[in-house]
């Protein structure tokens, strides 16, 4: 092979490998041959990959600072209202058996009881902004940042507790979800998004 | 008079069978379905272990997943159960 006709098979590979790279990529989309059932877990590559994109994003666009007091007891019994009425179904709780939804949900919901390695400014961004393709929505659009914030306190919370201190904290909250997103509306945060019903 | 009494006194306790029993066997029910080894269970419990954190009880979950699915294989349905149990055992601490 000559010098040129080296060059240009060189020059031919490092164009066309792309190109068949993404036809193949087309080809297996298209054919539909990912399985995407989520009862057929992911192979450990792609599994580790999608793990480092997600936590990857948290951290990079969680750089809200924290800016209420996280040990306030009157936050936590609130955050475990609102816990165990919008989370406590697919994040478990406190002596709560594996429900349905926590076993047919993929990826799993992680159990929170567990503890998380995730910061107070990061757990509040999943709250506030969800995480797509994986069933955890974004309360933001229906719970301003202070209702949400008392979620996060009972998060750092919720690993120390039994299952009789968690029915205890939340029987303590002196208000029920349903009056706390009244209150919510009054001071002018979300709404539903039902105004205007018939 | 006494006939109609004793028929309506077992019909209301038939019913009554009907309405205590019935939650509690299917609560039951559905606590063994999730044990059984059928490939469902298994991808299931395998989800479970992908989630769980490197370390000492992942490593023993993923040892019992394999043992169960070998056992199944075999179709030793037994063994299968206890290995998946003692997977779902490492999963739980």
């Amino acid at each position: 092979m000559s010098h040129t006709t080296r060059r240009w098979f060189i020059a031919a590979l490092l164009a066309g490998t792309p190109m068949v790279l993404m036809g193949v990529a087309a080809l297996v989309v298209y054919a539909g041959i990912y399985d995407i059932a989520a009862d057929e877990p992911h192979s450990q590559p792609v599994f580790w990959v999608m793990q480092m994109v997600r936590d990857r994003s948290i951290a990079a666009h969680a750089t809200e600072a924290v800016p209420v007091d996280l040990s306030e007891p009157k936050r936590i019994a609130s955050g475990a209202v609102q816990y165990e009425e919008m989370c406590s179904t697919c994040h478990l709780a406190p002596g709560m058996k594996r429900t349905e939804i926590s076993w047919g949900l993929y990826p799993r919901a992680p159990e929170l009881r567990r503890g998380s390695q995730l910061t107070p400014a990061e757990q509040f961004w999943v709250v506030k902004h969800g995480i797509k393709m994986t069933g955890m929505p974004s309360w933001g659009v229906t719970h301003d940042d202070e209702l949400l914030w008392d979620i996060v306190a009972f998060l750092r919370k919720i690993p120390e507790l039994t299952a009789d201190e968690y029915q205890a904290l939340v029987r303590s909250a002196s208000k029920t979800h349903e009056e706390m997103m009244q209150e919510m509306e009054m001071r002018g945060g979300h709404d539903h998004g039902d105004h205007g019903q018939q | 008079m006494h006939i109609l009494i004793r028929v309506r006194v077992t019909i209301a306790f038939l019913v009554w069978l009907v309405f205590a029993g019935a939650p509690r066997d299917l609560a039951i029910a559905h606590e063994g379905h999730q044990m059984e080894c059928k490939k469902t269970s298994m991808q299931a419990i395998k989800a479970d272990i992908q989630a769980m954190n490197d370390g000492e009880a992942k490593r023993v979950a993923v040892k019992e997943m394999k043992m169960a699915e070998e056992m199944m294989d075999k179709n030793d349905m037994n063994a299968c159960k206890t290995h998946l149990h003692n997977a779902m055992d490492a999963i739980d601490k």
